[in-house]
């Protein structure tokens, strides 16, 4: 076992202190959204409101191997077992009342993006209809290529002017400009450490993997704009630059460097990772850890940044993932590529075959796709899975030149 | 000449879409574009001086398109890839696939990557269809649309054009309606799939031709009273999957009144109005229709009105013509069926395009479901 990082002994406490957070929330009168990734949640910070992720919920719930407990539940309710095993999740807690988190307060209002995804719209409609709250979507006209669209840019821009006049409507309070700004500020100071935390990991040997970046994400997902999240970024990457300046690696003897596609398996974490780490494998960066890293806003125009931000840099589209995940084989020296191919998450897999056949033909670096699910251990087998890693490392390790390259 | 049977030639259309588009093609020298459901305004392709063509892939044998995208992929996906991979779509000087949910989304930009001989257009169809903005934005989004139609087929259409094409797409469905109300009232002639017939060969065929062909029809006849007594249905879905399914319910003896199926009644239901700009006749009709399941409006308020649509049908059970893999149709089921269930309306859901399902699995069901309502209603 590589040597344990330090400062992520403190994610329990703060994951404990952020649900604990919102029973309190909810009990002292303020007011509760819903939200996901691309929401202006800054803007919920200044009113007030407290932002509470259902998916960060439910990867807890998958985490902690309770999706069979819970996910029944929403699949007696109707709710397909094609459907994203979150949503699942989250309406099986939901029905059942079997929670990690002593449950979710009730929400006073969903706020959600389509930028995202467009299941989350479904499953927030279904939870409106439930709690009776209202909902607000923000309709992110998805920009092909990323080509500029002024017609979408001033549709968005309505929306969200209009999104802080309904939250200050629910709120009774106005906004505060000044505190708006302050919340962005540590919004993005937390990104821009999440960028570096991402960043060490392009050091031989990899200071930390994408195991332990996916467990320290609580803070940039849900406390985005607290002194929280900064905090223990700012401790979290001086650490592993540290680590990285003593060559000491996540990964006892790192010889493959490899890079994860999308969600992970929340229920198979510790086992992959161990596995993993037995053939000398580090998984150094993913898609879905960066996606995190990019969603601060400036203080001067924050709805026009926003806009952007929705539009066009959240648009992963297939050419833009096979340019960045070119860019990212060579700025990480990446020796594999495991895709997982999730069946619950459509929106970031179907393009995965494309995506893979395109990043090998440009980069000669291979990849396989992993069929799984991020939460749903009924729908893959997990020792299926380690044997196709253990065929796909055998196939790195007899590439010529392999042991060269693994001391580069 | 008297027409021995005023049926076969939307038979045939249905059958061999690609020979007629491409006769049609010899013939007039124009282009053929191709559009995936629903949703893309097709008097804009029209104007433009091509043949639109729709293009609808539930309900095929699928064999070269999961090397492309997973299994997991509803089969109107999955089924337009593996279409263009036989070769079947060769005909097509431009594909339109429409922004209805995240599946579409994925499948353009594939679609750019495995026939990137073909143009294609990705038609940003916004989903809040209750903000204002969204009415605009779709005024500028048809508006591009009809720009870059207009490149394509190298016409320089304009407004006088589209307005044109309108004024004969609504021709075409008020006849459509007709033939609505005659499998209304005289449902043994007007059996569902013939009336399915006259529709799917309209979003195929020249639509002038089509009108000719539909005017020929015998809408006089009178037709011998059914054997049974029939029950009127009512449909939500996305195509009528399978493909026999309309024929399995006029045997069966189940009458759909009404539907909200994207090439069933939803489609000709709302015409485009002919006195104003015609682009806002294109928005307001999109707007006008029953909201797809991938758009988003009040979630209570998307139940409620469902639920009002049935009552007012008169139908006495709904069918839930459900795609698999379909995320919008499966997040919406439930709350659906538990409203029907408080108005007493009785409903089946059959997951359309699963593997192994057949034709006479589909038969024991609807026969149950339909003896089900029989037995209530007397
Ligand atoms: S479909 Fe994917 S992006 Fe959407 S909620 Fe589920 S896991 Fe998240
Ligand atoms: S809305 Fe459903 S059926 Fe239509 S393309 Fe999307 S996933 Fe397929």
């Amino acid at each position: 076992m590589g040597q344990p990082i330090q400062t992520l002994k403190q994610i329990k406490q703060i994951n404990f202190d952020y649900y604990a957070g919102a029973h309190m929330a909810k009990q002292n009168g303020r007011f509760v959204a819903y939200v996901n990734a691309f929401t202006p949640v800054e803007l919920l910070y200044a009113l007030d409101v407290f932002p509470i992720y259902p998916e960060n919920h439910a990867a807890i719930v998958g985490a902690r191997k309770m999706t069979t407990e819970v996910s029944p539940s929403a699949e007696a309710m109707g709710y397909s077992m094609d459907l994203c095993s979150y949503a699942r999740c989250d309406l099986g807690s939901v029905k059942s009342g079997i929670s990690p988190t002593w449950g979710l307060p009730k929400p006073d209002l969903l706020l959600i993006s389509n930028s995202q995804c467009g299941t989350l719209t479904k499953w927030f409609e279904a939870l409106s209809r439930l709690y009776q709250v209202p909902m607000v979507l923000i309709d992110v006209p998805h920009s092909g290529n990323g080509e500029k669209d002024p017609a979408a840019e001033r549709y968005l821009r309505s929306q969200l002017t209009d999104l802080i006049r309904t939250v200050e409507g629910i709120t009774g309070k106005s906004l505060d400009w000044d505190k708006l700004r302050e919340t962005i500020r540590l919004s993005s100071e937390a990104s821009t450490l999440w960028t570096r935390i991402l960043e060490a990991g392009t050091a031989r040997p990899a200071p930390i993997t994408v195991f332990d970046q996916f467990i320290s994400m609580l803070p940039i997902v849900s406390l985005r704009g607290t002194q929280t999240a900064v905090d223990f970024y700012r401790a979290l990457a001086d650490e592993l630059e540290q680590r990285a300046a003593a060559g000491v690696g996540a990964v006892e003897d790192e010889r493959f460097r490899l890079f994860w596609d999308n969600l992970p398996i929340w229920p198979e974490l510790r086992r992959l990772s161990q596995h993993l780490e037995a053939k000398g494998a580090a998984l150094v960066t993913s898609l879905y850890t960066w996606a995190w890293a990019q969603l601060a806003v400036g203080e001067e125009d924050p709805i026009g940044d926003w806009v952007e931000q929705y539009l066009y840099k959240a648009n992963f589209h297939l050419e833009k993932r096979v340019a960045d995940y070119v860019a990212m084989a060579e700025h990480y020296q990446l020796d594999g590529f495991l895709y997982h191919s999730n069946r619950s998450c459509k929106f970031v897999s179907q393009d995965i075959p494309e995506v893979r056949h395109a990043v090998t033909e440009r980069t000669a670096i291979p990849g396989v796709i992993l069929e799984a699910d991020h939460n749903d251990p009924r729908l893959y087998s997990i020792e299926s899975l380690e044997k196709q890693i253990d065929t796909f490392i055998d196939l790195l390790a007899a590439k010529p030149g392999m042991n060269e390259l693994s001391k580069r | 000449m008297t027409m021995q049977n005023p049926w076969k030639p939307f038979r045939e259309v249905v059958k061999s879409p690609w020979d007629h588009a491409k006769q049609w093609k010899r013939t007039h020298d124009r282009p053929v574009i191709g559009h995936l459901l629903p949703d893309v305004p097709e008097e804009i392709i029209h104007a433009t001086g091509a043949l639109p063509i729709a293009i609808e892939g539930a309900g095929r044998t699928v064999s070269h398109a999961q090397a492309h995208i997973p299994g997991y992929t509803c089969s109107h996906a999955m089924g337009a890839i593996e279409l263009g991979l036989t070769g079947s779509l060769d005909v097509l000087d431009g594909m339109v696939i429409p922004y209805v949910c995240d599946t579409t989304r994925n499948l353009f930009h594939i679609w750019e990557r495995l026939f990137p001989e073909v143009p294609s257009e990705f038609l940003r169809l916004p989903k809040r269809l209750e903000h204002p903005a969204a009415r605009e934005y779709l005024k500028a989004e048809f508006s591009r649309f009809f720009e870059v139609t207009a490149k394509l087929t190298g016409r320089n259409a304009g407004i006088a054009d589209l307005a044109a094409s309108i004024r004969l797409y609504n021709r075409s469905r008020a006849l459509l309606r007709d033939a609505y109300q005659a499998h209304l009232q005289r449902p043994t002639v007007w059996t569902s799939d013939r009336v399915y017939l006259l529709l799917a060969s309209a979003m195929r065929a020249p639509r002038e031709e089509h009108l000719v062909l539909m005017e020929a029809l015998p809408w006089h006849e009178t037709g011998g009273e059914s054997g049974q007594e029939l029950v009127p249905i009512y449909v939500r879905g996305k195509v009528w999957d399978p493909p026999g399914i309309l024929a399995l319910m006029d045997e069966i003896g189940l009458k759909v009144v009404e539907d909200e199926i994207v090439t069933g009644y939803r489609s000709i239901a709302v015409d485009a109005a002919t006195d104003t700009d015609p682009i806002e006749a294109l928005v307001d009709r999109h707007l006008a229709m029953v909201p797809y399941a991938g758009y988003h409006i009040g979630p209570q308020a998307m139940v409620n009105g469902f639920v009002e649509r049935v009552t007012g049908s008169g139908a006495k059970g709904v069918l839930f013509l459900n795609p698999k893999f379909c995320e919008a149709a499966g997040f919406d089921t439930p709350d659906f069926q538990k409203a029907l269930e408080a108005a007493q309306i009785p409903n089946l859901v059959l997951e359309t395009s699963a593997r192994g399902g057949s034709l006479e699995q589909l038969r024991v069901r609807l026969e149950a479901f339909r003896e089900m309502l029989g037995s209530e209603l007397s």
